[in-house]
């Protein structure tokens, strides 16, 4: 059976210090930033941003903290963000003189009075220079027209409040190689364009010179943490310290100009190679890749050389999480509403086959989980992929890291995504080596520019107005924040009571889906246009394979594939409107098109009746009912069919079904619809049916979602499913619990990730039964919805929650 | 034309994880000839449907009330006023005359959020199997399958024999949840298609038994023989019940009683009481007996465990 060891003290030390540090903001590299962007005007695109990355690795303080092995930083104090204005900067500038954000109720950050008012001097040049603004002058003159329509949601102003983000750069090139063999090649193809620069030969010249330029800023940024380890070793009386702090020097002046040589250098280059790209281009999405791959052979070979012991490595590897947990972004209030918890979405990836399509499963991927369950960390997020040779004791690990980090890892399908993968472009050997990124999006692991997020900004696609629109002839019924309906933004495909057949509102549904695939590409394109320009991504081009060979960036179509991803949302919601227009208004009769199109548009005041007669007796998704499942799978074909025959400047386009937490955010602004919700609640998360709709238990809701063609979706599709941990504290519950994820993958599924109910989601249940109808908790032979249960019996479960974990 | 034959089944539960080898469906069929008072399934004891009340889920008269003019009988009226948990809406209940009612159902028809529901269907063969084989990957994949439960189900054979008897047709292990308190010739019915049995034992001595339960033990253990007899695979499960039979020289004689059956007994399953069902009761205002005592404490628990596998046997909590 699978065990936790305990940490070290120093680990305990710095986790304790993580769980109490509150995050603050710092100025440092916004006063860099601001300074060089100011001072010059004359550089633009990708030469300005390489000098730009190039001044900060000179100048950012660098800060090594008591205990710490793995060093870098990205602020001047613990758990401090840096900020970076040249994505957008106005809604931080907005909430920073409302002086809401050290009190805002979800992720405050501190920050001085000092630095406010510099920040309020000095922000307002950032809001016509940063990349949101630029994005602004491009909106194409017709989406005017189609602005507000709640199904994209790019308005026409402060378009991209969060950056392009969710990559993955080239590890092993920057562990194997180092960047002093980059800048050697880089400055090669240099020599071979001077003098003769025909065609876009300027274009690739600038390319190598931009990553000779940020090679340089990561080996100084490198000696300048090895100079500071050496200047503390100095001062450091206690001597098995300064002998570590010397080692730290040793390293940090060794790596990065040359190739890793020991299981130290390779952590210690990946995360600094990782700090580099979180300052060049604000963390958002910025994963690690498959580091268990990447790190198995020098733990390996540092072990069998006797340089290293099993337990020292765990501890570097803790530090190391210690490290990426410490990470954080500061987010709009409103998308911190749905996604509270400095969370950075990091995500590494572990387990799966190798290029060769053996079993990649090492001691790391079992060191990994072992990091994650002992420490119990937030991020670094962590997905699992699973393959018919997966062994047992890693599928243990697993199960056990699950239930007690509470979800995670998350659990990924390479049968259904390794041909996914191919199906976009990538041959077999580079599908095997995918990693996902970000939430659950597959991606070739440093050879492929697949942007999940899309360019320019992060975006969705909310299948359940399109449906609303459709019938609603191409208004949207939500009204604007101050209470005024806007005009028709969609097709005018007329109102539900005039349609005389079911097939009519299939048909607008479909024509307002494929509309909107149309314009939220075009606006995704434009952003990418535009971006590309400005915020070419040169530090990590030098590692992308492809890029060196192009001579262009990857935002520029440099890397070996290419691809832009979408995600779209409402599954659930989207299925279960049409189930019940059709069963309802045109099968039963029971409803008129009018009735219930007079419900949703009052947001069913006054028809309560009604509403609670189609949540109780109307077919939903997610039971395995034929009659409403086919709906799941029509609308994400419709959807799915659009996007991926769709293309951008780079290539093909790839649909995913997944929400992050937009699910939450969108349904805020979403009125009622006919599957009975309630105008601004959320939507259904990911591919899973609608909040407390599945209530056939956990195998009927598997063979639901497996209806929907997931292998359609390269881009991921998200499937979150709620255990009450007793399900899963015997040996024989976890073996049941790993056939349920097996017997899923084999009918299709691409991923799933676990829930486990806390004692304070029971409490929570306790305060607002409604939001947890469907929680179903299991103890002893008994299953019952838990918030149908006496007081007694809830307190009951919930003592017994508490000491299962 | 005869009426086609149906079984009355009071759920239907997928992935079941407790009763029996990897991913199960189970079915529950109704009525049961015991009455044990720590039953925390009430409503699998009665042979007839019952009408069944559940307050948290009515949303109020005043906004709905739609089941008071439903009812033939004039059963329903309105009832006390409440606090709804959670929004803190105060709402007036329905009040039930349960010996008005006749559990003709119209009122549950008509009630949405389920909050009055009959419980209780029938089933035809060919509906349940369907049901039931949707669910096949899993058992495949798990080592799973259906089991059948109660109630007492071998107190519907003539519906209940043969659904063991398709499944096991279609290749589905079968495990049968019986108190054994039904006819020989019934068990040895089921005997050829039954993979496993999940058989109760709750107390050796016979008046102590009939006490609490309402029947003798004497048919009980002599269809435990019979099914030892006949190669059956029996798991013996024991619920373990304050001042019934919690005590060790109790739990001793299940103990020697479960080795008298040699090879036929896997295991011997004892499970905690726990007073988590009460809620049922009062869905379907069962006036009888409801035991309420204090749970037995794990550790006592795990030293049952120690004293059934001190004489040899495979003994485990549930
Ligand atoms: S129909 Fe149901 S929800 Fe409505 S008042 Fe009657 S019991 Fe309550
Ligand atoms: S079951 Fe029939 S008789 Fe009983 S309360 Fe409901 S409607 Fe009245």
């Amino acid at each position: 059976m699978y065990v936790l060891s305990p940490v070290t003290d120093r680990v305990a030390a710095i986790r304790e210090k993580y769980r109490t540090a509150k995050p603050s903001i710092c100025t440092a590299r916004y006063r860099i930033v601001t300074d060089y962007y100011r001072e010059n005007p004359q550089l633009q695109g990708i030469l300005k941003r390489a000098k730009n990355f190039l001044n900060i690795c000179e100048r950012l303080p660098v800060l090594v903290n008591p205990n710490e092995v793995i060093v870098g930083w990205q602020a001047t104090r613990y758990r401090a963000c840096a900020l970076y204005p040249e994505i957008s900067f106005g809604w931080f500038l907005d909430e920073l003189a409302a002086g809401t954000i050290p009190k805002r109720d979800t992720d405050p950050y501190d920050i001085s009075d000092e630095d406010t008012r510099y920040l309020l001097e000095t922000g307002d040049y950032w809001r016509k220079e940063s990349l949101s603004a630029k994005v602004d002058e491009y909106i194409p003159l017709g989406y005017f027209g189609a602005a507000g329509s709640g199904v994209t949601y790019f308005g026409t102003t402060g378009t991209c409040t969060s950056p392009t983000g969710h990559f993955v750069a080239n590890f092993e090139t920057a562990l194997h190689r180092g960047f002093g063999a980059i800048r050697a090649e880089a400055e090669e193809k240099m020599s071979e364009l001077e003098g003769r620069m025909y065609g876009n030969g300027a274009e690739r010249y600038n390319f190598y010179r931009a990553v000779t330029i940020v090679s340089e800023g990561m080996i100084i940024l490198s000696r300048r943490y090895a100079e500071e380890c050496a200047r503390q070793a100095a001062l450091e009386t206690d001597p098995a310290r300064k002998a570590e702090l010397l080692e730290m020097a040793d390293s940090l002046g060794w790596i990065m100009a040359n190739p890793c040589r020991s299981f130290h250098d390779a952590i210690q280059c990946m995360f600094l190679y990782q700090i580099g790209l979180c300052l060049d281009a604000q963390q958002h999405g910025i994963s690690f890749g498959r580091v268990d791959q990447y790190l198995a052979p020098f733990y390996e070979a540092d072990l069998a050389a006797g340089r290293i012991t099993p337990e020292r490595a765990q501890e570097l590897l803790d530090l190391f999480y210690l490290k990426v947990a410490e990470m954080n972004k500061i987010w709009p209030y409103f998308a911190t509403l749905s996604g509270p918890g400095y969370t950075s979405g990091q995500l590494m990836t572990l387990g799966g086959v190798t290029r060769d399509g053996r079993d990649a499963t090492n001691p790391v991927t079992f060191m990994m989980l072992q990091s994650s369950g002992r420490l119990l960390l937030h991020d670094p997020p962590q997905s699992l992929r699973i393959h018919k040779g997966t062994p047992p004791e890693l599928w243990d690990a697993a199960i056990e890291t699950t239930r007690i980090a509470g979800g995670v890892p998350t659990f990924q399908n390479d049968d259904v995504i390794i041909p996914a993968l191919m199906a976009r472009g990538l041959p077999l050997e580079s599908a095997r080596n995918y990693c996902l990124i970000g939430c659950v999006e597959p991606q070739g692991c440093g050879d492929e520019w697949a942007c999940p997020g899309g360019n320019g900004t992060e975006s969705f696609f909310n299948l359940l107005n399109a449906f609303l629109l459709a019938i609603n002839d191409g208004h949207n019924p939500m009204p604007a924040p101050d209470g005024s309906r806007g005009g028709r933004v969609g097709l005018p495909t007329g109102y539900l009571y005039e349609m005389e057949t079911f097939d009519e509102v299939l048909d607008a549904v479909r024509q307002q889906i494929e509309y909107f695939v149309g314009w939220h590409i075009s606006l995704v394109n434009t952003w990418e246009m535009v971006a590309s320009e400005h915020m070419q991504l040169p530090l990590l081009s030098a590692t992308v394979d492809g890029c060196m060979e192009s001579g262009r960036d990857v935002m520029k179509g440099g890397a070996r594939y290419n691809s832009t991803g979408n995600a779209a949302i409402a599954i659930g919601n989207i299925a279960d409107s049409l189930a019940v227009v059709k069963h309802l208004v045109y099968e039963e009769r029971s409803v008129s098109a009018r009735e219930l199109y007079d419900a949703i548009m009052a947001d069913w005041e006054g028809h309560e009746e009604l509403r609670q007669r189609i949540l109780n007796e109307a077919p939903h998704y997610g039971n395995d009912n034929p009659d409403v499942d086919c709906f799941a799978r029509w609308a994400t074909d419709v959807y799915g069919d659009a996007v991926n025959a769709a293309t951008g400047p780079r290539g093909r386009w790839a649909a995913g079904l997944f929400p992050v937490t937009a699910h939450v955010l969108f349904g805020m602004s979403t009125a009622a619809s006919p599957d009975g919700r309630k105008a601004g609640t959320p939507l259904s998360d990911g591919i899973s049916p609608v909040q407390q709709m599945d209530r056939s238990g956990p195998t009927a809701t598997l063979r639901s979602v497996s209806v929907i063609d997931q292998k359609k979706f390269s881009n991921g599709t998200l499937l979150n499913m709620r255990f009450h941990p007793t399900a899963l504290a015997s040996e024989s519950g976890k073996e049941k619990l790993i056939a349920l994820i097996r017997t899923y993958f084999d009918l299709g599924g691409m991923e799933m990730q676990f829930n486990i109910v806390s004692a304070d989601t029971l409490r929570r249940a306790q305060e607002v039964p409604e939001d947890y109808r469907d929680l179903v908790v299991r103890i002893a032979g008994f299953s019952a919805y838990f918030v149908e249960l006496y007081r007694a019996s809830q307190e009951d479960i919930i003592r017994r929650t508490e000491l299962n974990l | 034309m005869a009426k086609e034959l149906t079984g009355k089944v009071y759920d239907i539960q997928g992935f079941s994880i407790q009763d029996g080898p990897g991913i199960r469906t189970t079915v529950f069929f109704k009525g049961c000839p015991l009455t044990c008072p720590w039953c925390h399934s009430p409503e699998s004891q009665s042979f007839a449907p019952q009408l069944s009340w559940l307050a948290a889920r009515c949303i109020g008269i005043d906004t709905c009330g739609r089941c008071l003019p439903l009812c033939p009988r004039g059963a329903l009226s309105p009832g006390e006023r409440v606090q709804r948990p959670g929004t803190g809406e105060e709402i007036r209940l329905v009040r039930i005359d349960r010996s008005s009612c006749d559990v003709c159902g119209a009122c549950a028809r008509g009630c949405y959020p389920k909050a009055l529901e009959i419980c209780g269907t029938d089933y035809t063969l060919d509906d349940l199997l369907a049901r039931v084989l949707r669910d096949r990957p899993f058992y495949e994949n798990s080592g799973g399958g259906v089991t059948v439960s109660g109630g007492e189900p071998l107190c519907q054979p003539k519906f209940v024999l043969p659904f063991l008897e398709k499944l096991k047709e279609a290749g589905i292990h079968t495990a049968l949840d019986t108190t054994g308190h039904v006819p020989a010739d019934v068990v040895q019915g089921a005997l050829a298609h039954t993979d496993l049995f999940l058989y109760d034992i709750k107390q050796m001595d016979g008046a102590l038994h009939r006490a609490a339960t309402g029947v003798s033990n004497e048919r009980i253990l002599d269809n435990a023989r019979l099914i030892a007899a006949g190669g059956g695979k029996i798991q013996i499960r024991v619920p373990v019940i304050p001042e019934f039979n919690d005590s060790d020289a109790a739990i001793r004689e299940i103990g020697v009683f479960c080795l008298s059956l040699g090879a036929a007994v896997e295991m011997v399953q004892l499970l905690p009481y726990h007073n988590l069902g009460v809620v049922k009761y009062q869905r379907i205002e069962n006036r009888g007996k409801v035991l309420e005592a204090v749970p037995p404490s794990e550790a006592r628990m795990h030293e049952l465990v120690a004293l059934l596998k001190s004489l040899g046997l495979d003994a485990t909590l549930h």
